[in-house]
């Protein structure tokens, strides 16, 4: 099995210079500590005899050229866990596996920084150590493996921020509590609460277990409560009561279940007719996987690589055929080039979904609401992965199908004389078929102040369609008339990454758009979280 | 409303026999009967706690039962249909229409969710949602009719009583007024015929046979009568066209009082659950094996580690 390239660099990197204490020797070899006896001869490639610096540097050249290029034969005779109180052994012997493979000094020093890494990564520990201690006089070739831990002085710990999610159309305060190896597992408890700008709000609660019972990925389970204001875009506020298990979390793929109540109500009683016909409660079963693959080089301003993330969401699956029965499919494709001057890059994407209703019935009833597409808003393109979204130039939900809304009616039953058609009084519906790609060159700015700061340019181009599927309405859809709906907008901007946000000014110039569609020319600003 | 488009009724499920079995529906339901407006019945089956059904949509204009005094009211301001032009200024009807929907209603609401096992409820308002849903919904809505109706631990029997009482007033005094003539208020029907008419129907058909409220109408038979003939001339004969997910209708004998809730609908609803079921297993077991495949397949080799620090990058891959 190759070395990743990394480890390999750090191991040759490594030189021996005894006046300088570097972190990789301290935690593999505790360096200047006299933890391999002198009298042991089974650890004479490790044996420092003589203490003159000119021979010890001398050995230890030679001890880490044998490494880097030879298999020195090491097996491991023993796991010594030291430091834990609360902290049960299997957890941290199941992240130490990788150690008793070990046959040679080079695989057990991977081995072993790869333990340490994942036991960091568990978050319940402020330090950890792992030592390689000489192992039983009578077995020769072996080392006894010590791990030292120190447990976390605090478990809990509180967060707060001001995020701004792709989904949402504005800023949203984040306020989170964690609670760290409560029940000495691994157990990551947390809980929080978003409160955003329009009225979104989520209070979640969820617990993180790194092993469950023998099963090799770590599991995670929460339940919360969000509510969301849509009325303004589609006349409904949506409340989802839900908990969902974790049941897959790995760098590539991903799989969680899903039990939520969803209720769908209109307060101010103008909604359109197909809105009207969604309000209510309904239970929403599902299985969400989701496979992933970014290569690229960076996730906010990447210039080379690609990506590709493919979302598969079934709802459905109880025996309760009142539950909501819905596919979801979504892809996300990305390419970056580089071009090789002023750190500039064309990124290519393209996304598409679908959603579908299945069942008895399927091809009558219309797709539930939430799980529709919407296209609009201002979030940048590049920087969100998975499925489609976003059409800079259009308002937040600002394309699609669209319904009149329910006419005022006047005192003394007269229609009011306002807005007959005006696209302030349509809902937006959503669409059961996206499809959006974009086309952007990113650049440095010619001065160095604007390129020591991150910040850079870029021109764009988006397009994007959105239309309805269900109740037949696929009967009536060409591929032609697919084509020719097709919205479009282009412009340039700059982008300023800041610690406390990313944002984007662009000009904006729409090129096409249908009737209804909620698309504006001009300057807009966006604003991300920063990774 | 200046449409002449289409009306469309959108009300709670049918059942009981009932073209729609919700108390707040049905009136409004037999009042477009009266009116012998054609119009399209459409059915909510997720919504039981909403006040917003009944509704009348046409066209843009909707009319909404929490609104304007209610459908009825939003129909007559809209100009669509107004039954009660003659009527509305006598004194007598307005106290009788007073009397029929608050203390009537009140009876209504007290034996549906508070006087019964709850059965009639479910399967009117719950019937279509799932389990964990319906069920939390109905303890809900019981607790809530209990505020309505301003009962506590204390004076649960005194309300109780009260409230029957009030409902033993009402139908004697409507039975008076009734008499042997064909409508409650002269010789054509008003909005007072069709809430009472909804009331008497939903009492007679879908309360269980031990309800106090319905053995009370049953003393008044005039008042029976005059449910089970309106019924047979305005709701059984005419034909609504209605635009429904696919539902029983729960249809059976015109009247029969004492008849028990019609067992094929059910039968039926059993076949379908139990298909459902099955193909349900058939695709669960498929999942499941899919998941199981996946997991051996990727369980053969070792885990890529998510890495959310993203500093060190430490794959293992065999």
């Amino acid at each position: 099995m190759a070395i990743p390239e990394e480890e390999e660099e750090q191991l040759k990197n490594q030189t021996p210079n005894t006046d300088t204490d570097e972190e990789e020797e301290d935690e593999l070899f505790n360096g200047d500590d006299d933890e391999f006896d002198d009298d042991d001869d089974d650890e004479e490639e490790l044996e420092i005899e003589d203490s003159s610096p000119r021979s010890h540097k001398a050995r230890m050249e030679n001890l880490f050229r044998r490494i880097s290029t030879e298999g020195v034969p090491l097996r491991v005779h023993d796991v010594i866990i030291k430091g834990n109180t609360k902290t049960k052994e299997s957890i941290i012997e199941s992240e130490l596996e990788s150690l008793r493979d070990a046959t040679t000094v080079q695989g057990l020093l991977q081995a072993a920084s790869i333990a340490n890494s994942r036991l960091n990564r568990l978050d319940i520990f402020d330090s950890v150590n792992i030592t390689l201690d000489s192992g039983p006089p009578e077995l020769p070739g072996t080392t006894n493996v010590v791990v030292e831990v120190v447990e976390l002085k605090n478990p809990l710990t509180g967060d707060f921020g001001i995020f701004s999610k792709p989904e949402a159309r504005s800023w949203s305060l984040e306020g989170s509590l964690k609670l760290k190896n409560l029940f000495g597992y691994g157990d990551l408890w947390d809980g929080s609460l978003t409160y955003g700008w329009d009225q979104t709000s989520e209070v979640s609660a969820g617990v993180a277990l790194p092993r469950l019972k023998g099963w090799w990925a770590p599991v995670m389970t929460r339940v919360s409560l969000l509510s969301q204001d849509w009325m303004k875009f589609s006349s409904y506020k949506e409340r989802a009561l839900g908990i969902s298990l974790g049941l897959i979390s790995t760098r590539n793929h991903e799989l969680a279940s899903t039990f939520s109540w969803r209720t769908l109500t209109d307060p101010s009683q103008m909604a359109s007719r197909d809105v009207r016909r969604q309000l209510g409660h309904g239970l929403l079963s599902s299985l969400k996987y989701t496979f992933k693959i970014d290569k690229r080089n960076s996730p906010l301003r990447p210039t080379s690589g690609y990506a590709f993330v493919s979302t598969s969401h079934i709802g459905g699956l109880v025996p309760d055929y009142r539950a909501l029965r819905t596919i979801r499919q979504e892809f996300d494709l990305r390419y970056s080039l580089p071009l090789g001057f002023y750190h500039a890059a064309i990124n290519v994407g393209v996304a598409a979904g679908v959603v579908f209703p299945w069942g008895n019935g399927a091809l009558n009833t219309p797709s539930y609401l939430p799980e529709r597409f919407f296209l609009g808003g201002n979030s940048s393109p590049v920087c969100t992965l998975g499925g489609p979204t976003t059409l800079l130039g259009f308002k937040s939900r600002g394309l699609g199908p669209t319904q009149p809304r329910r006419r005022q009616v006047g005192e003394n039953g007269a229609a009011a004389e306002n807005s007959e058609d005006s696209s302030s009084e349509r809902d937006y519906l959503g669409g059961d078929l996206a499809v959006t790609a974009f086309a952007d060159l990113s650049f440095d700015l010619p001065l160095r102040v604007f390129r020591e700061a991150g910040i850079h340019g870029h021109l764009f181009g988006c397009a994007g369609n959105l239309t309805k599927l269900t109740e037949n309405a696929f009967r009536y859809l060409s591929f032609q008339s697919f084509r020719d709906s097709f919205r479009s907008s282009a412009g340039f901007g700059i982008i300023v990454p800041t610690k406390l946000f990313r944002m984007e000014v662009n000009y904006c110039y729409v090129l096409k758009q249908l009737e209804h569609d909620r698309g504006k020319t001009g300057v807009q600003f966006s604003f991300s979280a920063p990774l | 409303m200046d449409d002449t488009g289409e009306l469309t009724l959108v009300a709670r499920k049918p059942s009981f026999g009932l073209p729609t079995s919700c108390p707040q529906c049905l009136p409004v339901y037999i009042y477009l009967k009266f009116a012998k407006i054609p119009f399209t019945l459409s059915f909510n089956l997720v919504y039981p706690d909403s006040d917003q059904i009944p509704y009348v949509e046409s066209g843009t204009n909707v009319a909404y039962n929490n609104e304007k005094g209610g459908v009825i009211e939003g129909l007559k301001k809209a100009g669509i249909v107004d039954l009660d032009s003659e009527a509305s200024a006598l004194p007598e009807w307005i106290s009788m229409t007073a009397l029929a929907s608050s203390w009537l209603g009140d009876a209504i609401m007290y034996d549906l969710w508070l006087n019964s096992d709850g059965s009639s409820a479910r399967k009117i308002y719950y019937d279509d949602l799932p389990w964990p849903i319906g069920k939390i919904l109905y303890f809900k809505q019981v607790n809530f009719t209990k505020q309505l109706l301003g009962l506590t631990r204390e004076n649960s029997e005194r309300r109780e009583e009260e409230i029957y009482r009030r409902a033993e007033i009402a139908y004697s005094s409507l039975s008076t007024s009734l008499g042997d003539q064909q409508f409650l208020f002269g010789n054509r029907p008003t909005s007072l015929d069709a809430v009472f008419l909804g009331h008497a129907l939903f009492a007679l058909h879908a309360l269980p046979e031990t309800s106090v409220l319905r053995s009370k109408l049953l003393e008044h038979s005039n008042l029976v009568n005059y449910a089970e003939k309106l019924k047979v001339e305005f709701i059984d004969n005419s034909s609504p066209s209605s635009s429904i997910p696919p539902l029983h209708t729960g249809g059976g004998g015109p009247s029969n009082w004492s008849s028990k809730p019609k067992t094929k609908p059910k039968k039926e609803k059993t076949e379908e659950e139990k298909k459902f079921k099955r193909r349900t297993k058939y695709f669960l077991v498929t999942q499941l094996v899919a998941v199981l495949v996946f997991l051996s397949l990727l369980g053969g080799s070792e885990v890529d580690v998510d890495e959310d620090d993203g500093d060190d990058d430490h794959d293992y891959d065999d």
